[in-house]
C-alpha cells in the first residue's frame, strides 16, 4: 500500500491511469454521467416512435443509419429491430454503465475512503483495473451498435432462445457484460477490504456514516450475485459460438426451419433463474448507495442526528440478505405452482418491511429539524416520496394474483423507474451537488441547481406517473406501437404525454450540464467544510491531496453530532471530541 | 367517451372484464391501490407538515434529542400485518384456483396453443375430442403446427392462425407451448397471462363469463358519437355500424369500414363526412377481445395478436362442427 507522491507523477499517471481513489472516482462519475445521457437519448428517440407511430423521425432520423432506421418515401423511421436494440441498450446502459458505476464506482470510490479516514483504497491498482475493465466494457457495448445487425436487441434481460439466435450484437453484449461484471467484482472486493481494514482510529462500525454501511452491503451484493450471471453469460456465449445448447430445448423450429443442428436438451428457464438471481440484488445495488447519499444529505441539512441510525443499519443488512431470496417474483408467469409462488410472495412481502423502516427513519428524521433547503437537500427530499411510490407499486407486482394483469406491462416500467430514476437518480444528483465542493474546491451554482431541480421534478413525474395508468389499461412493455391493440389505442393520449414529458426532462438537464462544467472552473470557491458537516471527508482539504489527510484522523464520536445543546456551533466533526 | 359495456370499458384503468376468476384479480388490485393511496396520503401529510413546520427560520433550532413514541413502530407492524392478510387471504386462494386445481378432464374444453414468431397457432381436437399427432417434419405454411394427416385422430382437427374461438360459461383448458422463442399468452380482458416456453407444455385455464359473447359485446360497445367527439384513438379500431353516403348517394364510409389507420387519413375522412352533412357516427370497436404476446419475441412482437371470438356453448359446438373436416373412412381404417 505504498503511495507515490501525486505531484511527482506524469500527467497520464496522475489523471488517466491513476491509482488515486479520488481520480478514479471522478473518472467513474464523469464516464457514468456521459453514459446516463446516452441512455436517455436512446429512449428519447424511442419515445418519438411510441408517441407518433410510423411518423418520420425529424432531423436526426437520417443520421441513425440502417438497420436502426428504415427509409420511407419522405424520410426515416425507426425499425422494429432498431427499437428493440435501443430498448435493450437503454436498459443495459442505464443500469450497468450509468447508475451502478456512478453510485458505487463514482461516489463509493471518491467518498468512502475519505469518510473512513483512509489515505486510499486497500488495493489502488485493483481499483484502477476495475475502472478500466468498466471502460472497456463500455467501449465494447458502444461498438456493438456498428456491427452487422446492430446492437443487442433481446431486451436487457436477454432471454434465450431469442438471445441465442440474435445477431452479432448479442455476442458483443455478452463480452461487454463479462468485462462489466469483472469490474464490479474487483471493485466490491476492494470496498469490503478497505472498509473492514482501513477505518481511522476510533471509527468503530457503529460510528460509520450510513453511506459507508450502504456501500459495504452493496459490495457484498455485487460480490455474491454477479458470479452466477457471469457464469450464465459464458454459457450463453457457448450457445452462440460453440454450438452448445445450455438454454436451447430440443425440437426448436425457427422461421419454419427445424433446428436439427442443435443438440438441444437445454432449458430457457435456467437463464431466467441465473439472470434474476443477479438482477434482483442488483436492484438493491441501485438503491442502497442512493439511500446512503440521502441519509448524509438529510442529516446535514436537518442539522440533527438521523433518527434510528441502528435501525437503518440493521434494516440495510437484512435487506441485503433478503434480496437473494426474492428473484423468482420476476418469473411468476412462467408457470409457477403454489409452493414456489407462496415462498417468493412471502419473501417479497418480508423484504418490504426493512424498506418501510428505512424510509420511516429518514422521514422521522425531519421532525424537530431546522431544514436548510439547499440544492442537494431538494433532491434528497424529492427522493423520499418518489421512492415511496416506487416501493408501494411493487406490492401489486409482488403478489401473484394481481401480477397476472400487471406483469410485463407499463405498470412494471413505472414501478422500477420510480425506484431508480426519480428515486436513485435524484439521490445521485443530490450527491453530485453535495460532494462537488469536496472534489473541486468550488460550489455548484444555486440558481442553476434550482433551475435543474424544479423542471426535473415536474417532468419526471410526467414521464412515469401516467405509466401506471397505461399499464393498468393492459399496454405491454417493449411494444413498438401500442395502437396496434384496442386497449393500447385507448390510452395513446397518455403515451403522447409521457413522450413530451421525457423530451422536456432531457431539456431540463441542460442547466445541470452547464452548471457542472462551468462550476469546475468558475464556481464559487469554498472552504474545506462548506456545508458545516460532521463526517471525516470534510476535515480533509478541498480537493484532498494525494493521501487525503495531513495526519491520520482520530475519531471521537458518532457520524451525525448536530445541534448538541450548549454548544456554540451546531455541528461537531467526528474527529473532534464532544467535550472539547 | 370510450366504447363501454356492462363488462367495463377501455381507458386508463383496467380494461373490460369477461372472465370468472378475473373478478378476484381486480378485487385484489383495487384493495391494494386503496391501501397504497391511504399509506401515501397519510405519510405525505406528515412529510409536508415537517417541511413547513421545521423549515429553517429565525428561532427554529434543531433538536438534538430524537423524538420518541411508538407510532412508527405500530405503523410498520400494521403494514406488515396487512401484507400478510393480502397474501394469505387474497392472493394465495385465488392463485390456487387459477394455477393449482385444473378443471376436471370431462368438464373442460381443451385447446392447444402453439406460439411462434409472430403468430398464434390454435389447435382444436375437433368433435372426437382427440388431438392429432404433430411433428416438426410436417410443418409448412399451410400446416404451421405440423399436423400428421395420417393420424386418424387428426382427421377432424382444426387449426387456426391468429384466431381463437371460445365458448362462454365453460372451463377452458389451454395447453400452451412455443416453437421458437419465449412468448407470453396474454388476454387483458380475461386477466390471463402465461409464458409460452419452448420445450415445455404448460397448461392455463379460465372461464369466459356467461353472456360475454362477441355478438353481445359488439352490440353493447356500439355507440353513436357526435362527429365532433370522434377522437383519433377510434380511427384504427372502430368500424362503421352502417353505411354513410353523401347527398348524391355515393358511399363515403361503408358499414364495416374503418376511419383509416392514421391520424391524417382519419381527419380527412371525418372532414368529408362533415361536408356531406353527417352529424353523428355509429361505431363499434374492431377486435374487442384480443390475445396478445406479453414477452419480447423479436422485431414484430407488437404485431403478434389474435382475434378472440366468444360463442354460446351451442354456437361453439356448431362452429366447431362446421370447421372440422368430414371424417373420411377408408378400408384400412
Amino acid at each position: 500500500m505504498s503511495h507515490d507522491h501525486g505531484h511527482d507523477l506524469p500527467f497520464w499517471r496522475k489523471y488517466i491511469f491513476s491509482v488515486d481513489h479520488k481520480v478514479i472516482g471522478i473518472q467513474y462519475a464523469v464516464t457514468a454521467l456521459l453514459f446516463l445521457f446516452l441512455g436517455f437519448s436512446l429512449i428519447s428517440i424511442m419515445r418519438y416512435q411510441l408517441a407518433y407511430p410510423g411518423r418520420d423521425i425529424p432531423v436526426i432520423g437520417k443520421l441513425l443509419g440502417e438497420p436502426i432506421v428504415g427509409k420511407t418515401p419522405t424520410g426515416y423511421v425507426l425499425t422494429g429491430d432498431g427499437y428493440n436494440a435501443f430498448g435493450a441498450m437503454h436498459g443495459t446502459i442505464m443500469i450497468f454503465l450509468g447508475v451502478v458505476p456512478l453510485a458505487v464506482g463514482g461516489f463509493g470510490n471518491f467518498v468512502l475512503p475519505l469518510q473512513i479516514g483512509a489515505p486510499d483504497m486497500a488495493f489502488p491498482r485493483l481499483n484502477m483495473a476495475s475502472y478500466w475493465a468498466y471502460f472497456s466494457g463500455g467501449v465494447v457495448m458502444l461498438t456493438s451498435f456498428f456491427v452487422p445487425g446492430g446492437a443487442a436487441n433481446s431486451g436487457w434481460t436477454s432471454y434465450p432462445p431469442l438471445s441465442d439466435i440474435a445477431t452479432t450484437g448479442q455476442t458483443m453484449w455478452l463480452f461487454g457484460m463479462v468485462l462489466l461484471i469483472t469490474s464490479s467484482l474487483l471493485g466490491s472486493v476492494n470496498f469490503i477490504v478497505t472498509t473492514v481494514q482501513m477505518r481511522a482510529k476510533g471509527l468503530s462500525f457503529f460510528r460509520l456514516p450510513f453511506f459507508v454501511w450502504a456501500q459495504l452491503v452493496t459490495s457484498f451484493l455485487l460480490l455474491l450475485a454477479f458470479p452466477p450471471l457471469e457464469a450464465a453469460g459464458v454459457l450463453q456465449l457457448m450457445d452462440r459460438l460453440a454450438g452448445t445448447s445450455f438454454f436451447l430445448p430440443s425440437g426448436l423450429v425457427v422461421s419454419g426451419q427445424v433446428q436439427n443442428q442443435l443438440s438441444g436438451g437445454g432449458s430457457p428457464l435456467l437463464w431466467q433463474h441465473l439472470f434474476w438471481f443477479l438482477a434482483h440484488p442488483e436492484v438493491y445495488v441501485l438503491i442502497l448507495p442512493a439511500l446512503g447519499i440521502v441519509a448524509e444529505v438529510i442529516a446535514n441539512n436537518t442539522r440533527k442526528p438521523l433518527w434510528g441510525y441502528k435501525s437503518l443499519v440493521y434494516s440495510t443488512i437484512f435487506l441485503g440478505f433478503m434480496s437473494f431470496l426474492v428473484w423468482a417474483h420476476h418469473m411468476f408467469m412462467t408457470g409457477m405452482g403454489q409452493t414456489l409462488s407462496t415462498f417468493f410472495q412471502a419473501t417479497t412481502m418480508i423484504i418490504s418491511v426493512p424498506s418501510v423502516i428505512i424510509l420511516t427513519c429518514l422521514v422521522i428524521s425531519l421532525w424537530g429539524a431546522s431544514i436548510r433547503f439547499t440544492v442537494p437537500m431538494l433532491f434528497a427530499l424529492a427522493f423520499l416520496p418518489m421512492f415511496a411510490i416506487g416501493g408501494l407499486t411493487g406490492l401489486p407486482l409482488g403478489l401473484t394474483t394481481s401480477d397476472i394483469q400487471l406483469h410485463d406491462t407499463y405498470y412494471v416500467i413505472g414501478h422500477f423507474h420510480y425506484v431508480v430514476a426519480p428515486g436513485t437518480l435524484f439521490a445521485l444528483f443530490a450527491g453530485v451537488y453535495y460532494w462537488f465542493p469536496k472534489a473541486t474546491g468550488r460550489k455548484m451554482n444555486d440558481f442553476l441547481g434550482k433551475l435543474h431541480f424544479w423542471p426535473s421534478f415536474i417532468f419526471i413525474n410526467g414521464v412515469f406517473m401516467p405509466m401506471f395508468f397505461i399499464g393498468m389499461a393492459g399496454v405491454l412493455r417493449r411494444q413498438f406501437d401500442q395502437t396496434e391493440q384496442l386497449h393500447g389505442a385507448a390510452v395513446q393520449g397518455l403515451t403522447v404525454m409521457v413522450s413530451w414529458s421525457a423530451w422536456m426532462l432531457i431539456i431540463s438537464q441542460f442547466p445541470f450540464i452547464i452548471n457542472f462544467f462551468w462550476s469546475i472552473f468558475r464556481g464559487e470557491k469554498v472552504e474545506a467544510n462548506p456545508w458545516q458537516a460532521t463526517t471525516l471527508e470534510w476535515s480533509a482539504p478541498s480537493p484532498p491531496p494525494h493521501g487525503n489527510f495531513a495526519t491520520p484522523p482520530v475519531v471521537a464520536c458518532g457520524p451525525y453530532e448536530y445541534s448538541i445543546p450548549g454548544k456554540e456551533k451546531d455541528f461537531c466533526p467526528q474527529n473532534v471530541a464532544l467535550e472539547a | 367517451m370510450l366504447a363501454a359495456s356492462s363488462f367495463g370499458h377501455y381507458g386508463a384503468w383496467l380494461p373490460p372484464l369477461i372472465s370468472v376468476h378475473g373478478a378476484e384479480v381486480d378485487r385484489l388490485i383495487d384493495i391494494l391501490h386503496w391501501f397504497m393511496l391511504l399509506l401515501f396520503v397519510g405519510w405525505g401529510i406528515f412529510f409536508v407538515y415537517c417541511l413547513v413546520r421545521f423549515r429553517r427560520r429565525a428561532g427554529q433550532k434543531a433538536s438534538y434529542v430524537l423524538p420518541k413514541g411508538k407510532i412508527s413502530k405500530y405503523a410498520e407492524v400494521g403494514v406488515a400485518l396487512f401484507e400478510v392478510v393480502l397474501l394469505v387471504g387474497f392472493s394465495m386462494p385465488a392463485w390456487a384456483e387459477y394455477r393449482t386445481h385444473p378443471p376436471a378432464k370431462d368438464h373442460r374444453v381443451e385447446i392447444r396453443v402453439i406460439a411462434q414468431q409472430f403468430q398464434w397457432n390454435v389447435h382444436y381436437p375437433g368433435p372426437d375430442g382427440k388431438f392429432g399427432r404433430t411433428a416438426a417434419e410436417f410443418i409448412s405454411d399451410a400446416n404451421p403446427i405440423g399436423l400428421d394427416d395420417s393420424d386418424p385422430a387428426a382427421a377432424d382437427d382444426v387449426q387456426l392462425v391468429n384466431e381463437m374461438h371460445l365458448p362462454t360459461g365453460k372451463d377452458i383448458y389451454v395447453r400452451l407451448t412455443s416453437m421458437d422463442v419465449v412468448h407470453s399468452f396474454s388476454i387483458p380482458t380475461m386477466r390471463v397471462k402465461q409464458d409460452a416456453i419452448p420445450g415445455m407444455e404448460i397448461p392455463v385455464w379460465f372461464k369466459v363469463l356467461e353472456g360475454a359473447t362477441t355478438e353481445n359485446l359488439d352490440e353493447q360497445m356500439t355507440r353513436t358519437y357526435p362527429i365532433g367527439r370522434v377522437a383519433w384513438d377510434r380511427f384504427r379500431h372502430h368500424v362503421a355500424a352502417k353505411d354513410y353516403a353523401d347527398r348524391s348517394g355515393q358511399v363515403i364510409l361503408a358499414r364495416g369500414g374503418d376511419l383509416g389507420a392514421t391520424f391524417r387519413d382519419g381527419k380527412k375522412l371525418l372532414e368529408r363526412l362533415r361536408q356531406a352533412g353527417v352529424t353523428e357516427l355509429t361505431l363499434r370497436p374492431r377486435n374487442a377481445l384480443e390475445l396478445v404476446c406479453a414477452q419480447l419475441c423479436g422485431n414484430s412482437h407488437y404485431k403478434m395478436h389474435a382475434q378472440i371470438i366468444t360463442h354460446t356453448p351451442q354456437d361453439y359446438e356448431k362452429w366447431l362442427k362446421e370447421q372440422s373436416k368430414p371424417v373420411e373412412f377408408n378400408e384400412d381404417f
